[in-house]
C-alpha cells in the first residue's frame, strides 16, 4: 500500500510542501490575518462581525454556541431584518474568524466586555432596544451577561442553553455526548490524534482537529445534518470548559432582578434535553415562555423545518417587546 | 523526479535505511510484545492477536520472524483497525525490527523501530500518513513471566490530506489538499508484563500518551493492549 502511494505520488504528482499550522491551508485565516474578513475592533481584539437591517431598528445580537463555534450556522436569523430589526452577528473572541489569544487570556469578564463593546459599536442611540438571541453556549453567555447586568437587555431568546449552573451543564453534556464505544463516530473523533498534534498556541492545527472531532456529533441531539461553520476555536473551547470545571459558575443569582419575559426554546428531537431539563434551566427567570420546536434537534435554528417552526414564535415574542 | 517527492523521501529515507540495514545484516525481524527469556532460538515464527486502546478501540494481528543471530532479533509486520462500521476506512500497518540490546542476569534492554503507514477517513477528510515509531524497553525477564517499562515516540512524518465536498461546502471552500510535513508526534510511556506457558504468551501493555511538545494531550491520553502470542518451532530440514 505504501509503495502504491509513493508510486501514485511519483506519477500523479505530489503537491508542494504544505505547513499544517499555516492559516489558509486547512482552515481560513482569521480577521487579524486577512483584511477582507469583516471585523470590528473591540477591547484590543479584532472580532469577525456583521450587521444587517436598519441601523436604528431594534437590535438583535446573535450569540453563537460552542464555546468556540461561530455564527455561520445562525445566519437564518437575518430574516428578522425584513421586519425592521437590526441583526448583529459576531464571532466571539478566539472563535470563528475572530482573533486568537492564549488560553490564559479567556475569562467570563472578557466575554462580557466584548459583548458590551459590540452593543456599543452598533447601537445608534441610548433608547435603541437590545435583544439577545443566544443558542446553546450562546444562550448560556446571554444569561450570564443578563445575570451580570440585569437592566441592560430588553428581552432574550434562549435556545437550549446547557445550564445556568455548572452542574446542569455537566448533566446535559454527559447526556448529549453519548457514543457507542465500538462505533465509527467514536473512532472518527479520536483516531486522528496520531496523525495531527499541535502546541497550545498552534491555533490552526488545534482548530482543524476540533472541526474533525465535532463533525461526528452524537445522534442524541437529533440534528438533521451537519451545521456549517467557518472555523472552530479550540483554545477558547478548552479554556471555557476548564474554567467551568474549575470555578463551577452559577449565573442565576441576579436573574430575579430581570423582569422582561424570556422566550426559552427547546427541540423535540434532542433526546438529551427535553421538557424537564428545559423547565429546570428556565425556572430561574421570573417570566418564561417555553416553546418546543417540533421536527428539529439541538440546532433548531439552522435547518428549514426547525427555523420555519420557530421563526414565527420568535418574531411574535420580539414584536411584543420592541 | 518531482521535487515534492524529494521532500517526501527526505523524511522516509532515514527510516528505510535503518530498516534495510537490519533486514540485510541479520537476514531478517518483529514488534510484538515479547518475553525474551521464554523465546527459544528454534521458535522462528510468532503469530499474535491483540486488542485494546491505541487512539481508539483497535484490533490487530501481527507476524514475527526470529532471525538466527547472536543478538535476538525479530522482524515483524502488524496490521490493526479501529472499531467502526466502515472497516478499511481507518487502519495502521507497521513493519520493522525489534532486537535485544543488552542482558545482565534477568535484566534485559531492547529496542524497536518501525515504519508506519496509516489511514484515516471521516466524512470531511481522508488522511494517509507515513510515520515512524521508536521504542525502548527495559525489564526483568523470567522464563514464565516478565515486567518491563517502555518509552516510545510515534512521529507522523508526512501526511496527505484529501478533503471531501462536505468540508468545502460546510467549512472551508479554499482548503488546500496535498502533502503536509510534518503533522504530529506523540510520546508514550508505560509498563508491559506477560505470562508465558508452553508455546504461548499472554501480554499486557498500559501507559500514557502525550504530544511531542508536552503541552497538549490526545483526546484519550493513554493506551492499553492485551495480546496473545503463539510461537511456532523452526521447521527441521
Amino acid at each position: 500500500m505504501a509503495i502504491a502511494i509513493l508510486i501514485s505520488c511519483m506519477f500523479g504528482g505530489c503537491d508542494t510542501e504544505l505547513r499544517i499550522n499555516e492559516s489558509g491551508n486547512l482552515v481560513p485565516k482569521t480577521a487579524d490575518q486577512d483584511p477582507s474578513v469583516p471585523a470590528i475592533k473591540i477591547n484590543n481584539a479584532l472580532l469577525h462581525a456583521e450587521a444587517f437591517g436598519p441601523p436604528a431598528g431594534p437590535m438583535i445580537v446573535v450569540l453563537h454556541g460552542g464555546p468556540g463555534a461561530d455564527y455561520r450556522y445562525l445566519l437564518n436569523c437575518k430574516e428578522f431584518t425584513n421586519q425592521g430589526y437590526r441583526v448583529v452577528f459576531y464571532d466571539q473572541r478566539g472563535a470563528g474568524l475572530s482573533q486568537r489569544f492564549p488560553k490564559s487570556h479567556y475569562t467570563m469578564q472578557v466575554l462580557y466586555d466584548d459583548l458590551s463593546g459590540v452593543i456599543s459599536y452598533y447601537r445608534t442611540s441610548p433608547t435603541q432596544k437590545v435583544f439577545f438571541l443566544g443558542h446553546s453556549w450562546g444562550a448560556m453567555l446571554a444569561s450570564a451577561y443578563i445575570n451580570q447586568y440585569p437592566t441592560v437587555i430588553s428581552g432574550a431568546i434562549l435556545g437550549e442553553p446547557g445550564g445556568l449552573i455548572w452542574k446542569d451543564v455537566e448533566d446535559y453534556i454527559s447526556r448529549s455526548r453519548k457514543f457507542e464505544p465500538l462505533s465509527e463516530t467514536l473512532s472518527d473523533a479520536v483516531y486522528a490524534d496520531q496523525f495531527i498534534t499541535g502546541k497550545e498556541d498552534e491555533h490552526a492545527i488545534l482548530d482543524y482537529k476540533l472541526m474533525l472531532q465535532v463533525s461526528g456529533e452524537s445522534s442524541e441531539i437529533g440534528n438533521e445534518g451537519k451545521v456549517p461553520a467557518w472555523r472552530s476555536g479550540a483554545v477558547t473551547f478548552n479554556a471555557y470548559l476548564e474554567l467551568g470545571d474549575k470555578e463551577k459558575p452559577n449565573w442565576t443569582n441576579n436573574l430575579n432582578r430581570y423582569t422582561p419575559k424570556v422566550l426559552f426554546i427547546y427541540s423535540a428531537n434532542n433526546k438529551a434535553y427535553g421538557l424537564s431539563h428545559a423547565q429546570k434551566v428556565s425556572s430561574v427567570y421570573a417570566t418564561v415562555q417555553l416553546f418546543k420546536t417540533e421536527g428539529a434537534g439541538h440546532d433548531m435554528l439552522s435547518f428549514p423545518i426547525g427555523w420555519n417552526n420557530t421563526y414565527p414564535v420568535m418574531l411574535a415574542y420580539l414584536n411584543s417587546l420592541k | 523526479m518531482y521535487p515534492q517527492l524529494i521532500i517526501l523521501m527526505k523524511f522516509i529515507k532515514p527510516i528505510l535505511l535503518i530498516l534495510i540495514f537490519f533486514f540485510l545484516s541479520t537476514k531478517n525481524s518483529y514488534s510484538q510484545t515479547v518475553n525474551w527469556e521464554s523465546l527459544k532460538s528454534d521458535q522462528k515464527h510468532i503469530v499474535s492477536a491483540h486488542a485494546g486502546w491505541d487512539y481508539a478501540i483497535v484490533y490487530g494481528v501481527s507476524y514475527g520472524y526470529q532471525i538466527k543471530s547472536k543478538m535476538p532479533i525479530l522482524l515483524n509486520v502488524d496490521f490493526s483497525i479501529p472499531a467502526g462500521e466502515k472497516v478499511l476506512e481507518d487502519f495502521k500497518t507497521k513493519i520493522g525490527a525489534q532486537f535485544r540490546l543488552y542482558k545482565i542476569n534477568h535484566f534485559q534492554f531492547s529496542a524497536s523501530i518501525h515504519g508506519i503507514y496509516r489511514r484515516y477517513e471521516n466524512p470531511l477528510v481522508r488522511l494517509q500518513n507515513f510515520g515512524s515509531e521508536m521504542k525502548g524497553i527495559a525489564g526483568y525477564y523470567k522464563p514464565k513471566w516478565f515486567v518491563a517499562a517502555e518509552v516510545g515516540f510515534d512521529k507522523a512524518i508526512v501526511t496527505h490530506f484529501k478533503h471531501s465536498n462536505l468540508y468545502r461546502e460546510n467549512y472551508y471552500a479554499d482548503v488546500k489538499d496535498g502533502w503536509y510535513i510534518p503533522t504530529g508526534g506523540n510520546f508514550s510511556y508505560g509498563l508491559q508484563a506477560g505470562y508465558s506457558f508452553k508455546k504461548s504468551d499472554i501480554l499486557l501493555r498500559l501507559g500514557s500518551v502525550v504530544t511531542q511538545n508536552f503541552s497538549t494531550k490526545p483526546t484519550i491520553p493513554f493506551y492499553a493492549e492485551i495480546s496473545y502470542n503463539f510461537k511456532i518451532l523452526r521447521v527441521s530440514k
